[in-house]
Formats: C-alpha cells, sequence, structure tokens
C-alpha cells in the first residue's frame, strides 16, 4: 500500500494507531462495524480517517447473513473494532510503516527533505 | 408501480461528478425503483430515473459501500451502498434526503437505523470506476464528530531543518506586517535607503536601469548620488574606492 501523497494524512498517520492499520496492507483481516456486521477480507488501502478498503470480503449482516463482496470500503466513522491478525508483530508494523514515512520525508538527505510538520501543532 | 414518496424532480449536479452511469437500475430494499443514471459527484451521490425523479444521498450517512458479485446472494451484480438512515416508502414523510438521524425507537429494534441500497448497472465493468470513484468521494467527506482523534495539523509547514537546529518555526518569506516588525535597525535603514532608490528611478523618466544620461545627472547633482545596480557585473570593480 503507498504511502499517502497528503502531507497531513501522513502526518495523522503518523500520530495515531491508523499506522497500524496501514501496516496490515495484504492482511486477511475481521472488521467489526458499530452496527454488529463483521467484514473479513484482504486489507486493500487504510486512509488517515480509518476508510478501510477490503477485497474478497465475507460479509456477515447484523442479522447474521453471510455474503460476498469483491470489494468493501467502510468508513472510518462505521468501524469499531479491527482484529489484528496474531501473526503480526505489532511493535515491528508500526516502526517499519514509520521508516517508510520518514524515507519520504527525508527523501534525497536530512536537510533536503520535503517540509513537513512531524508533530501537532500545540492548542 | 408504486411511487416512493421520498423520489423527487431536480436536476443531476452539475459539478464535481466524478463518475456517471446510465442504465443503471436503483433498488432500495430489494424493491426496484426503476431505471436511470447514477451520478457519483463529490457533494453527494445521486440518482435520476429517466423521467426526471430521483434521490440523493450525502456521503457522511454512507456507512459503507461494496462490489457484490455473489450471484447467489443477489442475481445481479450490483453496487451495495448500506445508509445509516430509514427509507420507508409507505409514510409520507418530509424530506428524506438522509441526515444519519436515528427514528424513534421500536421497542424491539434499538440498532441503528439501516437502509440498503443497489445500483444495477446495465455494464457491469463499469462497477470498478463506480466503486473506485465511490471511494475517492467518501475520502472527502471525513467524519467531523471524530473525538478520539488530534487531526489539528493546520498551519504553516517549517523547514525540517531549521527545527533541527533549533531555531524554532522559520518561514521562508514574510507577508509585509511581520517582515517589517522582524527588521533590526540596520535592516530598517537599508529598506529606506533601497524604497528612496526605488521611489527615485520610478520617477524619474530619464533613468533607465544603470544607465544614466545627462538629465538624470544633472537632476542628482543637488542631492545626494544614487547608484543604481550596474548594468555590468564588476563593472566598478577598478574604480577608485576613495571620494
Amino acid at each position: 500500500m503507498e504511502i499517502s501523497h497528503s502531507v497531513k494524512e501522513r502526518t495523522i498517520a503518523e500520530n495515531s494507531l491508523v499506522i497500524l492499520l496501514q501496516g496490515l496492507y495484504g492482511q486477511v483481516t475481521t472488521v467489526d462495524l458499530r452496527d454488529e456486521s463483521t467484514a473479513t477480507g484482504r486489507v486493500t488501502n487504510v486512509d488517515a480517517f480509518m476508510n478501510v478498503r477490503l477485497a474478497e470480503v465475507t460479509f456477515t449482516d447484523r442479522q447474521g447473513t453471510v455474503s460476498q463482496l469483491a470489494e468493501l470500503f467502510v468508513t472510518g466513522r462505521s468501524v469499531r473494532y479491527v482484529h489484528i491478525p496474531d501473526e503480526v508483530d505489532i511493535r515491528a508494523t508500526i516502526e517499519q510503516q514509520l521508516q517508510l514515512i520518514h524515507r519520504i520525508r527525508y527523501f534525497g538527505g536530512r536537510d533536503k527533505g520535503r517540509k513537513e510538520f512531524p508533530r501537532a501543532k500545540q492548542k | 408501480g408504486d411511487a416512493m414518496s421520498f423520489l423527487k424532480r431536480f436536476p443531476p449536479p452539475a459539478e464535481g461528478v466524478r463518475h456517471q452511469q446510465p442504465d443503471t437500475e436503483a433498488v432500495l430494499a430489494g424493491r426496484s425503483l426503476g431505471s436511470g443514471t447514477l451520478y457519483i459527484a463529490e457533494s453527494r451521490l445521486t440518482w435520476l430515473e429517466n423521467s426526471g425523479v430521483g434521490f440523493s444521498l450525502d456521503y457522511p450517512t454512507i456507512s459503507l459501500h461494496a462490489i457484490s458479485r455473489d450471484v447467489s446472494a443477489y442475481p445481479w451484480e450490483h453496487l451495495y451502498v448500506m445508509v445509516n438512515a430509514k427509507f420507508e416508502e409507505e409514510e409520507t414523510k418530509e424530506a428524506p434526503v438522509a441526515e444519519g438521524e436515528e427514528e424513534e425507537e421500536d421497542s424491539d429494534d434499538d440498532a441503528e437505523p439501516i437502509s440498503e441500497f443497489r445500483f444495477v448497472p446495465s455494464d457491469k465493468s463499469a462497477l470498478e470506476a463506480m466503486f473506485s470513484a465511490m471511494c475517492e468521494c467518501q475520502a472527502l467527506h471525513p467524519d467531523p464528530d471524530d473525538e478520539d482523534s488530534d487531526n489539528d495539523y493546520e498551519g504553516e509547514e517549517y523547514d525540517v531543518e531549521a527545527h533541527e537546529l533549533e531555531q524554532g518555526d522559520i518561514p521562508s518569506f514574510y507577508t509585509y506586517e511581520e517582515g517589517l516588525s522582524h527588521l533590526t535597525a540596520e535592516g530598517q535603514a537599508t529598506l529606506e535607503r533601497l524604497e528612496g532608490m526605488l521611489a527615485q528611478s520610478v520617477s524619474s523618466q530619464y533613468n533607465m536601469a544603470g544607465v544614466r544620461t545627462e538629465d538624470s545627472i544633472r537632476e542628482f547633482e543637488d542631492g545626494m548620488e544614487v547608484d543604481i545596480a550596474p548594468v555590468v557585473a564588476g563593472q566598478f570593480e577598478d574604480a577608485e574606492v576613495d571620494h
């Protein structure tokens, strides 16, 4: 999964656990929705707003009816829970995603990188 | 067929239309609303039957959307859209363009209201494009009520290098007012001198950049001589310094 081209989205990801979800790219994951339905599929994208895109999905609606969906986009506000697969090393995944972001930020050397704001503005 | 009370006549969206799919059937909770055109616009999702009546859905009310190719679940491949609102065809409700507000609670239904739409294009190969267009438009409407995240990253970008040298925020340029307040006394004097030179060169018709005509020399006889930037770099390098 590509790191976002948006400076703002990279910063949001870097400062929240969305960065962990982004590291699940390609993994089969189960997402519980707020309305009690669940979706299990391969993660193809997670953006800074926690919108999740899955492929080859088994979808169980809140009545328990199961169906297959070729592709599914769940809005971040509808996500209640994302099951991190057991085999995922959470810390290593976060560090790997941070490295990808820093590679973009510091491309060309530390003093030649894109101008970005790694920290949130103090309120 | 039965008229759905929430269908209204209105023009299709004029701008921000990321994808448009004609010959698309709309189905609500298993009931067909007819055939028309689906407009996936940045502001809202709109479907208009060929007769001109239809409805719109606001992205914040859409919980999810999907491509379904599972004909055992539904006989035709379609774009599935789950909306966080109730669309009742029998009730005479006012303007049901979904606002996501909950219905009055039924005793046996304390769950969120949900409506299921299916958009069945006659051209199945368009489903990917329809799905992607919706993903893009949904991303334009992040949840404003998201209390958990501190996404306040507005403000000026700052130079990472300057920050690391602990010089704090150094913008690459100032607005006029900001800049004035940052000038040292020496900077202020330089600014005044330069502005003076600029004012004189603008007001004098005879003073071409770097070149002095007879007229312009006469003009400066009484006052301080003002050197416009030399035309040729290093032109005055061998000039005598002592005046």
